[in-house]
């Protein structure tokens, strides 16, 4: 079932998300923070800086302590401060297509709008390079457009076809990472990214130190096991001792620093509290009747819906991606050879999250583990790499017993997003199915 | 035979293999139910008449179907069919994708070549063959014929369209038209490729990688269209591009500076249906009845 989203301007105030655990204030106050620290670093001392897409290898610029703005981090920045219809809007005007993907280009129309007075941290100086990865056709248009109006370098990575294809992949990447991501990919991988640190090197006069890094990647196993750990645990917790509102910023923060010693403790400290919630019986909701799955990049502008039908309904949601993919996306045996483990980590990131059979193979997993009643699935109009797999994983968790709904709707444009009809959008749906008074 | 979904793709190992289908053909104008079940909406239109005729057995006779990795449809498509596959929703031949790399840099350059000689064991083509098919290539391209038109010409650029429904209105409006069919695009040879170098592979696979039409080409938008209206003499252009155009769209504001630097008469349609019935073709036929022929 696809259901559209009302494009008239939204007629309810979207709502904060109500937070339970203490480590979710430390995570915010860290990352608040670490932008204060980032822009110190990035605007007034000017050091040599990065902007990259989020599945793009940042654990090379932390082994070398180059400072990196992520693309989806900034496009949640300036959503999060209600800039951007207006910057579409300035995209609009200098005659870029009204059509264009929203979560890739809000950086780009921030900068095409050029509005210090506007702006978060007044504009983004230009950066030494920008990298992203290939996994549409549109990245390299906005990021080669983005380099050129910002003075800068873009740095492409391809994502090679993957041919290997095992809808399994979830249960052997810890250690048959080699074979499941295919040495080719690998080894190509590898070789790009040794292109990029030399272009790093050269361009900063700061060296690639390898013992760094491969502490780095061991801190960053550690790390992730902490996450999957709190994960397996939620998923067998009746009732969820957390909601995805705090699931989304205890495992994204820390997956910012990734390797950092903060990281590393906070993702300790997060999981102590979800076990401790858990053996004293504590729930995000005290009326927990529906577990529901949210399929989707997170709703930035309104992080409340998430909770809006806890108390009403008893739906409460249980599972979104970005915890559990910690493990299966990161965790990886490193056999001696950091960098190969690293490049099969970049080399799927963006395809088990995207592309079947990894992602219906993984979904269907999930909810299984899970205990899923219903799932609620995200199609933002106008992203074809967020819509791409969706309808397969929706036809597969509907063959597994799982009703989905499709929502048409854009996760940074609150232009077309509206809290209340949203949230009356699930609300029917689970009537509809019988889940649901 | 081996049937071509995609653009980039190494038409002369196809040739050495005795394999080559063409460009598959595609049924557009049949409603596509199935498709719609398994395919968003933000896949190029060809996309669902090509699953639906899947589905239906059209291409049941292929052994198999050539995706490519330079064109995002394609390349997902290949991963979805595979999976329909994989799941018994859908038989047909084996959908199979060519890796082929358009960053401009060693190692793309590199993947490219790994793949075509990773095809090229698969099919059986030795360097031999190869090279002989390389031959018989470039000299296909040496006997097209050229020569420019007697008339004033307009460059249709932007989405390469279904069919040559607009060339045909292009044309009756008194101008020779210019500009690349998907099935053209699909098919074209693109520049000579090297001969007599010892690699044949390591040759065919340069060239696919340095061509430059394609939604994954690193070219120059402005120098492009600058190139094809050079190229083409034309004396007026129709920027046309679809609603599902979601990649090179993004060159309209280099494009339109292009071609207002050269002071040409220019269309501009955007977010229109690939199929035309949106009005487009009226639109050009007035547009070019106030141009000076």
């Amino acid at each position: 079932m696809t259901t559209a989203a009302n494009t008239a301007p939204p007629a309810s105030v979207n709502q904060r998300s109500r937070k339970m655990l203490a480590c979710t204030a430390e995570a915010t106050a860290y990352q608040k923070a670490f932008g204060q620290e980032l822009r110190r670093r990035v605007v007034e001392d000017r050091e040599p800086y990065a902007i990259v897409q989020a599945d793009t290898p940042h654990e090379l610029f932390h082994a070398m302590d180059i400072p990196i703005v992520t693309n989806q981090w900034w496009s949640a920045y300036i959503s999060a401060k209600q800039l951007s219809t207006r910057y579409f809007d300035k995209l609009v005007e200098a005659g870029y297509p009204a059509n264009s993907c929203k979560y890739c280009s809000l950086g780009l129309a921030c900068s095409v709008a050029n509005e210090s007075e506007t702006a978060p941290w007044g504009g983004l100086p230009t950066p030494t390079v920008m990298v992203a990865r290939l996994t549409c056709d549109c990245i390299q248009q906005v990021f080669g457009q983005w380099a050129n109006l910002l003075g800068s370098e873009f740095f492409p990575m391809e994502a090679p076809a993957w041919t290997d294809k095992d809808p399994q992949w979830f249960a052997h990447s810890r250690d048959e990472w080699r074979r499941v991501y295919q040495p080719d990919r690998i080894a190509h991988m590898v070789a790009e990214m040794q292109d990029l640190i030399a272009l790093l090197e050269n361009r900063t006069g700061r060296k690639f130190d390898e013992g760094k890094f491969h502490h780095l990647m061991e801190q960053i196993n550690v790390q992730e096991g902490y996450i999957w750990e709190a994960a397996q645990a939620i998923g067998k917790a009746r009732p969820c001792p957390v909601s995805i509102a705090e699931q989304m910023p205890n495992t994204m923060i820390p997956q910012w620093h990734r390797g950092s010693d903060w990281a590393v403790a906070h993702a300790k400290k997060f999981r102590d509290e979800v076990l401790e919630r858990i053996a004293t019986g504590q729930g995000t909701s005290g009326n927990e009747k529906l577990r529901l799955m949210w399929i989707g990049a997170g709703v930035w502008h309104d992080p409340g819906f998430y909770q809006a039908l806890e108390e009403s309904l008893g739906a409460v949601f249980v599972w979104s991606m970005y915890m559990p993919f910690a493990g299966p996306a990161y965790i990886r045996e490193l056999q001696g050879s950091p960098m190969e483990a690293l490049a099969s980590r970049v080399a799927s990131m963006n395809e088990t999250l995207h592309l079947p059979p990894w992602m219906n193979g993984w979904m269907v997993a999930e909810a299984q583990r899970c205990g899923i009643d219903a799932c609620v699935l995200l199609l933002p109009p106008d992203n074809r790499l967020s819509q791409s797999g969706t309808k397969l994983t929706a036809l597969a968790l509907e063959d597994a017993g799982v009703p989905v709904l499709m929502i048409d709707a854009d996760m940074v444009d609150a232009k077309i997003w509206d809290h209340d009809r949203m949230v009356g959008m699930v609300a029917d749906f689970l009537r509809e199915k019988g889940l649901a008074q | 035979m081996i049937a071509l979904a995609g653009p980039n793709l190494p038409h002369e190992l196809l040739a050495a293999a005795g394999k080559h289908g063409g460009a598959i053909a595609l049924g557009l104008d049949q409603p596509t139910p199935r498709a719609q079940q398994w395919l968003e909406s933000k896949f190029a239109p060809h996309a669902f008449a090509l699953v639906e005729s899947w589905a239906a057995g059209a291409y049941d006779h292929l052994d198999a179907v050539l995706f490519s990795r330079a064109d995002d449809t394609s390349q997902r498509l290949y991963y979805y069919l595979c999976e329909l596959q994989r799941r018994g929703l859908l038989a047909g031949p084996r959908p199979l994708i060519f890796d082929v790399g358009k960053i401009p840099r060693t190692s793309s350059r590199d993947l490219t070549v790994a793949a075509v000689r990773r095809l090229a064991g698969e099919l059986g083509v030795g360097d031999a063959a190869l090279e002989a098919a390389i031959v018989a290539g470039n000299r296909a391209r040496a006997g097209q014929p050229g020569g420019s038109p007697s008339g004033p010409v307009c460059l249709l650029h932007g989405t390469p369209p279904p069919d040559r429904r607009l060339h045909q209105v292009i044309e009756a409006a008194g101008f020779a038209a210019s500009g690349l069919t998907m099935e053209e695009l699909w098919l074209s040879p693109g520049p000579a490729v090297a001969e007599g170098t010892g690699d044949p592979a390591a040759a065919l696979g340069t060239q696919l990688h340095a061509r430059q039409q394609g939604a994954r080409s690193f070219a120059d938008p402005a120098a492009f269209i600058r190139q094809s209206v050079e190229t083409a003499g034309a004396s007026a252009v129709v920027l046309w591009r679809i609603e599902e155009d979601e990649a090179q769209t993004w060159q309209f504001p280099a494009e339109q500076r292009a071609l207002a630097e050269l002071g040409l008469p220019t269309l501009v349609l955007t977010r229109t249906d690939w199929q035309a019935r949106d009005g487009a073709p009226a639109a050009i036929a007035e547009f070019l009845a106030g141009v000076a022929r």
